[in-house]
């Protein structure tokens, strides 16, 4: 029997060879490239260098503050605007089926084609202004303007992944019993009130799922602002994801584009843990 | 239990070998850097007379793509051993995965690429390794056969990395029908003021823009005005120059243009090409190589177009400047770094086929050899007629050197955020001057005050 013991490890190997060698060797180095100065091929060890040069980068500071004003307004418009199609769909009782599919086809989109079209729909004489100063009003700068651009993303991304934080909570109120609503129907309280008193809670879990996933999603923010407006005007838009893949890419110096990457590591792991602490407390 | 410490052991070792793989390459040669080409399997790479097939691999973008395939074909009368594929990708997608390519030692990276002069210097400093030299292989003897701008580009303390291709010397490309319409005589454009004036004039009359500019992305114009007056982003010891009275007055010019509602914005490089067939900009400053666009995207325009040099900033100033112009450099870790060589000496060369990437792609040839072809002289007809090489060919000997630094692409980065804000009302001075506060703190460089 002894023999055999290998054998499962045997079929695992594949696996856990491709993880190593995709994974955890790329976490590991890019660790240590964030303790290294230079620029492409040559890295020279600086200690804590990168991680000073953080704390007075400027630019940093304005893409981590942009890339909190998107989350912070995005996210939370989004899963509430998800919440309620998804109960709306959820009391529907015909053509459910051709809703859900077009609500969720953004998720699937390609993401340049998407893009694209919002860039041409946006543009300074797209679509969108044609339409608004058709109905009589002004047209918008929204790729130009620091404010608007902001918007422009929020916009982008509130469109494509709306369907797909719908779709899980549709999932999610498929346990919900309905002898709960029944309950609350018998005792006078309208949709609304259910919404907010069953529906909201009994999904607390995945609005926290939910919510996490948004987070890292927004934190590691880059297609967006990278076909829109690529980061401006004047940083405006810039994230810190996108930050560092100009820093890496643009400028090769791949040892501060570490460093920024292991700093979304460390926001990524703290935000969800308060996310899971605020929400999650009761399960 | 020492069964599965030595399976342990085993896996282990497994991951290291092939992790090694993945990340390793300080040799440039090493086996695992295969191009992503399915190279003749024979290694021939030897310089004997061994006539095995090889083929290379080059990355290009747009008509330098069709250029390169037309030369080899022409380089395969006399070497028929000789076959390119040619991959023809974006621009920036060519410099993201020559930078990817050189930081994992050269991996998959093809055997020609093509550079723009502005990156050369940053990618020589980032990679000091990561490009032939050229100058071992014997491109020396060329030198004299391109003008110094062009050599001080390709070149790193005496050393040739890169061989010279197309320039871009610069003018404005123009529809005469709009001009007609207007009643606008290009002729007696000769500084910016006349521009202007000739813009308000033709937007009145017509409603068609200036030029078009991606006001929040890019900074083209902008860089064609401060080489016109002699500076750029950085002086030649490399201090930054943004306080430059004379990069103020480039800024102070693209304002001038913006705030009476004359620039088009648009999106990019197919924004810019777009508005160049829609006829919803006048002129479109760049460089030569935009003929090869033109002819290109907006055939049913032929015979409506015409060229004329940027204006000056005063009368009798300099109206040369260039914008673009590329080279093609051979990453050290090809395996054909000899074949790729020849081929491309005998492309940078040979006047007949610089020739030929004029003609038929615009690509203005550096070469000086080139200039004594009849094409030179010629009338070209998609734009009434024009000697518009005569014209650009005559610009060549007055445009100053830019200086690009390994810290370009930073620079750039900043003087586009400027532009962003001067757009959005800010003061030029005020908004170059913060720049390069920016600029200073990136690159560690020092400011020139004036």
């Amino acid at each position: 029997m002894r023999t055999k013991a290998h054998v499962p490890y045997l079929f695992l190997m594949p696996a856990i060879v491709l993880f190593s060698v995709f994974t955890v060797y790329p976490i590991v180095y890019s660790f240590l490239l964030s303790f290294q100065t230079g620029a492409g091929g040559n890295m020279k060890y600086a200690g804590l260098a990168n991680y000073r040069r953080l704390l007075e980068d400027s630019i940093f500071w304005k893409s981590l503050s942009n890339t909190f004003i998107i989350l912070a307004v995005q996210v939370p418009v989004m899963l509430f605007l998800a919440l309620v199609l998804a109960s709306m769909l959820h009391s529907l009782v015909r053509g459910r089926a051709f809703f859900r599919i077009s609500f969720f086809m953004p998720a699937v989109t390609a993401l340049v084609s998407y893009s694209i079209i919002f860039s041409l729909m946006l543009a300074g004489d797209g679509l969108v202004n044609q339409l608004l100063e058709a109905v009589g009003l002004k047209a918008v700068p929204w790729l130009s303007h620091p404010v608007w651009a902001k918007a422009a993303i929020i916009l982008a991304l509130t469109w494509r992944w709306t369907g797909y934080n719908m779709m899980i909570y549709l999932a999610g109120m498929q346990n919900i019993p309905d002898s709960l609503y029944e309950a609350a129907s018998i005792d006078g309280a309208g949709k609304i009130r259910q919404f907010f008193t069953i529906t909201i809670p009994q999904l607390r879990p995945i609005i926290l799922l939910t919510a996490i996933l948004s987070t890292i999603g927004t934190l590691q923010l880059f297609d967006e602002p990278y076909t829109l407006t690529r980061g401006g005007p004047s940083d405006a838009t810039l994230t810190i994801w996108m930050y560092l893949y100009q820093t890496g890419f643009r400028y090769f110096d791949f040892g501060y584009a570490s460093t920024l990457a292991y700093v979304i590591v460390v926001l990524i792991a703290v935000l969800s843990f308060v996310q899971f602490r605020i929400t999650g407390g009761k399960d | 239990m020492s069964k599965s410490w030595k399976l342990f052991v085993w896996l282990l070792a497994a991951v290291l070998v092939l992790s090694a793989c993945g990340g390793g390459g300080k040799s440039s040669s090493s086996g695992a850097s295969g191009g992503s080409s399915s190279s003749s399997s024979s290694s021939s790479s030897s310089s004997g007379d061994a006539q095995d097939p090889v083929e290379l691999t080059a990355w290009a973008w747009n008509v330098n793509v069709g250029a390169l395939n037309e030369a080899i074909a022409m380089y395969q009368k006399d070497h028929p051993h000789v076959s390119l594929k040619v991959e023809d990708i974006g621009r920036l997608d060519v410099y993201d995965k020559l930078s990817t390519g050189l930081a994992a030692g050269g991996a998959g990276l093809p055997d020609i690429v093509l550079v723009e002069d502005d990156r050369i210097h940053g990618y020589l400093d980032a990679f000091p390794n990561g490009f032939a030299n050229l100058s071992e292989l014997g491109f020396d003897q060329y030198a004299d056969l391109f003008p110094d701008f062009k050599k001080n580009l390709t070149s790193l303390d005496g050393v040739f990395y890169a061989m010279p291709f197309d320039s871009g010397p610069t003018g404005m490309f123009y529809r005469r029908d709009i001009f007609e319409q207007a009643g606008v005589n290009p002729d007696s454009i000769e500084t910016w003021d006349d521009f202007f004036n000739a813009a308000l004039e033709i937007k009145n009359k017509t409603g068609v823009y200036a030029f078009p500019a991606d006001k929040f992305k890019d900074d083209a114009n902008f860089r064609m005005m401060m080489n016109q007056l002699g500076v750029y982003y950085f002086d030649k010891d490399g201090n930054i120059d943004f306080k430059n009275p004379k990069v103020i007055q480039a800024m102070n010019n693209m304002k001038r243009f913006g705030d009476a509602d004359l620039v088009k914005d648009v999106n990019g490089w197919d924004g810019t090409v777009s508005a160049t067939v829609d006829g919803s900009v006048a002129t479109i400053p760049f460089g030569a190589w935009y003929y090869g666009t033109i002819i290109d995207q907006a055939k049913e325009t032929e015979g409506k177009w015409g060229v004329f040099l940027l204006p000056a900033f005063e009368k009798g100033g300099n109206r040369a400047a260039n914008l673009g112009g590329s080279s093609w450099m051979i990453p050290a870790s090809s395996k054909h770094k000899e074949e790729a060589y020849q081929f491309m000496a005998f492309f940078s060369t040979t006047p007949e086929v610089q020739i030929m990437a004029m003609e038929k792609y615009g690509l203005f040839p550096s070469l000086l050899t080139a200039y004594d072809s009849p094409l030179f002289t010629s009338e070209v007809s998609f734009f009434g007629g024009q000697k518009i090489w005569q014209l650009f060919s005559e610009e060549m000997p007055d445009i100053p050197t830019p200086y690009y630094t390994k810290d370009y692409a930073i620079a750039f980065d900043e003087a586009v955020k400027a532009q962003a804000d001067v757009f959005n009302g800010k003061d030029p001075a005020q908004a170059l001057a913060e720049a390069a506060e920016r600029l200073a703190s990136r690159t560690g460089r020092a400011v020139n005050e004036y």
